[in-house]
């Protein structure tokens, strides 16, 4: 039998939020390793804190041990019970595991006989009506930090290799000669993060968060300008290989972007600064049309950015111009991925999951949901945490916002190699 | 104080896609726990799959363990899959492993692992020493007979494949992958009579065609690529006829195949492909970036109409692409339309092949020899493969599985080879097609 942990996801992500924002990781298992106090001390000793999970009939419940090893100082030990989506907490006494498998009186395991007992006073806080209760399973984990500094360490050197792959990037030939800069689209909705997606990846090589780019919470809009932001490594440096092209968002009806302006973009002849109009497509008798765009005036790569908090409640009125623009995309030959933002913002999330973000259960069901909605296939959906409030730079999150952007590299060169000989 | 583990997070991370998305749980550290190997023991025994990592300042040697420690101290575990690995510091993309199958015995003193009679590794507790046969050294490239260790740790392995030797299978399929990488470059057609074969994709709607194309790139360029668009809508997401030539992530060099891409087959009056377009692509009338118009085939005054292809231009294969979850339903039409491309195709000595995608059990063809792959996979999903036989009068021998690149950005190995495999027997199939081509039609 494999020893694999009785708790479902949410039930096992709400005992990391608790605790400290700690990982679970399963030592001892009654049914694995036989209901013996014995063979739970072997492999529970010395293992720093620990939560017991206990699973009877109609309860889940358990303890919380703060175990300092080696170490004396005060600890808080809890005990918990999940109660549909809650999960109240009490301060308890006990704070040595071999206590509570042995003889607190407070509250007591015991693997022979396969009976937990409380005292009546925890029984009262429980709502139990005995104060014995017999179980079927319990469960040993060890608590570890979900950001230690032995995994900041690897998002550390990750961020590295992907700076240094995004600052030297070249693009094929022959078109890296014509193109020194590819042209990122930002496409969206109201309000789903275009505006700051810029933000977060000027704040990446700038080295501190900017907020050089107006964002907002306007339901009609913040950006009301087309514009190009080429960004550059640090303050005075290099420029880097892409432009990021902020567009005006999408709204209901006739609000927002005028769908006939996106083929205008996708081709080069919007300038930088053109004040969009939602009812009037841009013309060539605009003083700052661009006639005679080149290859390296043209979109390049187009984000669908999505708000991941919202995706299911896209109108659709929203929907069906996501995919009218999306027909254009392809029909002018352009590659696209969907940029999903907010992910920080997905209920039970937490900030290991993005070290892992493609495989965390939030995310997947939203990748799910965007799949479903709009059609985008599930490995064109990449996701992303943009800075907003912060002042300073977060590994983690840099790390997500680099590793869209090699996607969106690579698939504006995949452009570049379709392009007509 | 808290119990973390010395395992550089890349590293981590490279052994959790290595042993296909498992996760490590630290059970045992012997700078906390001490007290010889009885506590690793003791922390160890019934977890399932292990790996025991000794740590020092140049190295990292590591050994998986499929299953579990051994029952009893002092005891000797069953021989079974074990992989050995060892990670160089500073280089950390390199990693070396050699597969063997291996006990072990834990004792106060030792922990041991024999391969038949020989002590592959013997690690001694009191002086934190690890000793390796010479059968190890090789596999691992390593120069170091013996060395002292800092730190040794012992990890669960979560989410292994329930098979035994998934690990082994896996090193191997690296191996045959990279064989089939490089047959796929040297490939050469029959009697050079085309420098690159063309093979057509054909199928309904969002069966995954533009997908199979992005994902041989992908394969050849080492990671997940685009340039083909895919997505799901109520009509084609392809709408012009595309012409794709691959490049060899190595060199740079074209291969000697053409994918063509096509607009999906619709069950629906006046959408998709029009059928009428389809013998025009098959002769090789129809140029590359030509617009679909569903109501409405090509003409011979379009600029898009190439009035006399040579046998380069037009088509050696067909491949008709089917989502293997779409096989029941497939509507009549679709089997029609189906027939008609054959018979065209026949007469016009094109091989015809089946290409399902959408391939979910598509780690279990690990079980066998790569070399009987295709009796496995059929054996799989044989209920599948003779409908698809039955309905559409294919032979089996010609009836590829594959599962695209949809829904991960890490290129998989497993995926790699069935993806190589259905396109070499494409060009196979394209051959045999090609040799039995009457003289005449030859220019
Ligand atoms: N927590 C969190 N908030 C975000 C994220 N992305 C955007 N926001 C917030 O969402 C709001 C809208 O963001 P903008 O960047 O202005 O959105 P936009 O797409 O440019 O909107 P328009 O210009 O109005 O089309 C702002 O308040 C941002 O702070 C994110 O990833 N996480
Ligand atoms: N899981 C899985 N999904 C697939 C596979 N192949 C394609 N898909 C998904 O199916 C959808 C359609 O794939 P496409 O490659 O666009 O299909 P197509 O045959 O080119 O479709 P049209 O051009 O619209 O006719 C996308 O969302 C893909 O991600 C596969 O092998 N496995
Ligand atoms: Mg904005
Ligand atoms: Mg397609």
């Amino acid at each position: 039998m494999a020893v694999t942990t009785r708790l479902t996801w949410i039930q096992e992500k709400k005992l990391q939020t608790e605790f400290e924002g700690k990982k679970l990781i399963l030592l001892y298992k009654a049914t694995v390793h036989q209901f013996s106090y014995e063979n739970m001390l072997k492999k529970c000793q010395d293992q720093g804190p620990t939560v017991t999970v206990i699973y009877s009939g109609n309860h889940i419940l358990g303890a919380y041990l703060q175990e300092l090893y080696r170490e004396k100082r005060k600890t808080s030990n809890f005990l918990f019970i999940f109660q549909g989506t809650k999960m109240p907490k009490y301060k308890i006494a006990v704070h040595d595991i071999n206590k509570l498998f042995y003889w607190s009186s407070e509250m007591n395991i015991n693997l022979d006989k396969k009976v937990m007992t409380v005292d009546s006073q925890i029984a009262k806080v429980l709502g139990l009506s005995q104060n014995s209760i017999s179980f079927q399973e319990c469960e040993v984990f060890r608590c570890e930090d979900i950001l230690n500094e032995r995994t900041l360490q690897g998002v550390t050197e990750y961020r590295e290799d992907l700076l240094s792959f995004v600052k030297t990037y070249k693009f094929i030939k022959p078109y890296s000669d014509l193109v020194n800069q590819i042209r990122i689209l930002l496409v969206g909705p109201i309000g789903a993060g275009k505006s700051s997606f810029v933000n977060s990846v000027k704040s990446v090589f700038r080295g501190h968060v900017t907020h050089q780019v107006l964002v907002g919470s306007n339901t009609h809009g913040t950006s009301e300008m087309y514009r190009t932001y080429s960004i550059k490594d640090g303050k005075n440096g290099n420029t880097l290989p892409f432009i990021l092209c902020d567009s005006v968002g999408l709204g209901e009806e006739e609000e927002g972007l005028c769908i006939d302006d996106v083929v205008p973009i996708l081709k080069g002849h919007v300038p930088d600064r053109y004040q969009l109009h939602s009812k009037q497509p841009i013309t060539p008798s605009h003083a700052n049309y661009i006639h005679n765009p080149l290859l390296k005036d043209r979109i390049h790569c187009v984000a669908f950015v999505l708000d991941a908090t919202s995706v299911e409640y896209l109108c659709h009125e929203v929907v069906t111009k996501i995919k009218r623009i999306r027909r254009e995309v392809i029909k002018c030959g352009v590659v696209y991925v969907a940029l999903l933002t907010n992910v920080d913002r997905l209920d039970l999330i937490t900030k290991d999951d993005f070290m892992d973000i493609y495989r965390c259960m939030p995310v997947k069901l939203k990748l799910e949901a965007v799949h479903k909605k709009l059609g985008f296939a599930l490995r064109d959906i990449l996701a992303v945490s943009n800075y907003t409030s912060e002042w300073e730079l977060d590994v983690v999150k840099d790390y997500l916002i680099l590793s869209v952007l090699k996607q969106m590299l690579w698939a504006a060169n995949d452009f570049l190699e379709d392009l007509p000989l | 104080m808290e119990l973390t583990s010395s395992l550089p997070w890349k590293m981590e991370k490279q052994l959790q896609q290595l042993f296909g998305n498992v996760s490590l749980s630290l059970l045992y550290k012997s700078s906390i726990h001490r007290n010889g190997f009885k506590q690793m023991f003791d922390k160890c025994c019934n977890q399932g799959s292990t790996i025991t990592m000794f740590y020092n300042s140049k190295f990292i040697l590591g050994a998986f363990l499929f299953r579990s420690y051994p029952e009893e101290f002092n005891g000797i575990s069953e021989p079974n899959s074990s992989l050995f690995f060892l990670f160089e510091r500073g280089k950390t993309a390199e990693m070396t492993s050699k597969y063997l199958i291996t006990a072990l015995q834990i004792t106060d003193g030792n922990l041991t692992f024999y391969c038949s009679k020989d002590k592959i590794l013997s690690v001694e507790s009191l002086k934190n020493n690890c000793s390796l046969h010479q059968i190890l050294l090789d596999g691992l490239r390593s120069y170091t007979y013996s060395f002292r260790f800092s730190e040794c740790e012992v990890f669960r392995v979560e989410g292994t494949k329930n098979k035994g030797d998934y690990i082994s299978k896996i090193t191997q399929a690296i191996k045959y992958k990279s064989n089939l990488l490089a047959e796929l470059r040297d490939y050469k057609t029959y009697d050079n009579m085309v420098s690159e074969i063309r093979i057509l994709l054909l199928g309904p709607v969002g069966s995954g065609k533009s997908s199979f194309f992005n994902s041989v790139k992908s394969v050849f360029q080492g990671h997940v690529t685009r340039q083909a668009a895919v997505g799901s809508d109520i009509t084609s997401i392809t709408e012009q006829y595309r012409v794709y030539s691959i490049r060899d992530g190595k060199d740079g060099k074209s291969l000697p195949f053409l994918l063509c891409d096509s607009m999906g087959l619709d069950d629906k009056e006046g959408a998709g492909l029009c059928v009428d377009d389809i013998p025009h692509v098959l002769k090789g009338n129809i140029s590359d970036r030509y617009q679909f118009t569903s109501h409405k085939p090509i003409t011979s005054n379009h600029p898009a109409f190439i009035a006399s292809p040579s046998l380069k231009d037009k088509i050696h294969c067909v491949a008709y692409v089917l989502d293997t979850n779409s096989v029941d339903t497939l509507s009549s039409k679709m089997v029609s339309i189906f027939k008609q491309i054959r018979r065209e195709a026949l007469s016009c000595g094109i091989a015809l092949v089946v290409l399902l995608t959408n391939l979910n059990n598509y780690s279990d063809v690990l079980q066998g020899d790569f070399l009987n792959m295709s009796e496995l996979m059929i054996s799989q999903n044989q209920r599948i493969v003779n409908k698809v036989h039955e309905l559409l009068s294919i032979p089996i021998f010609n009836i590829f599985m594959v599962e695209n690149y949809a829904s991960e950005l890490e290129l998989d190995p497993l995926k790699d080879i069935l993806i190589l495999s259905a396109l070499r027997q494409m060009l196979r199939a394209a051959d045999d097609a090609l040799e039995d081509l009457p003289l005449e039609e030859i220019d």
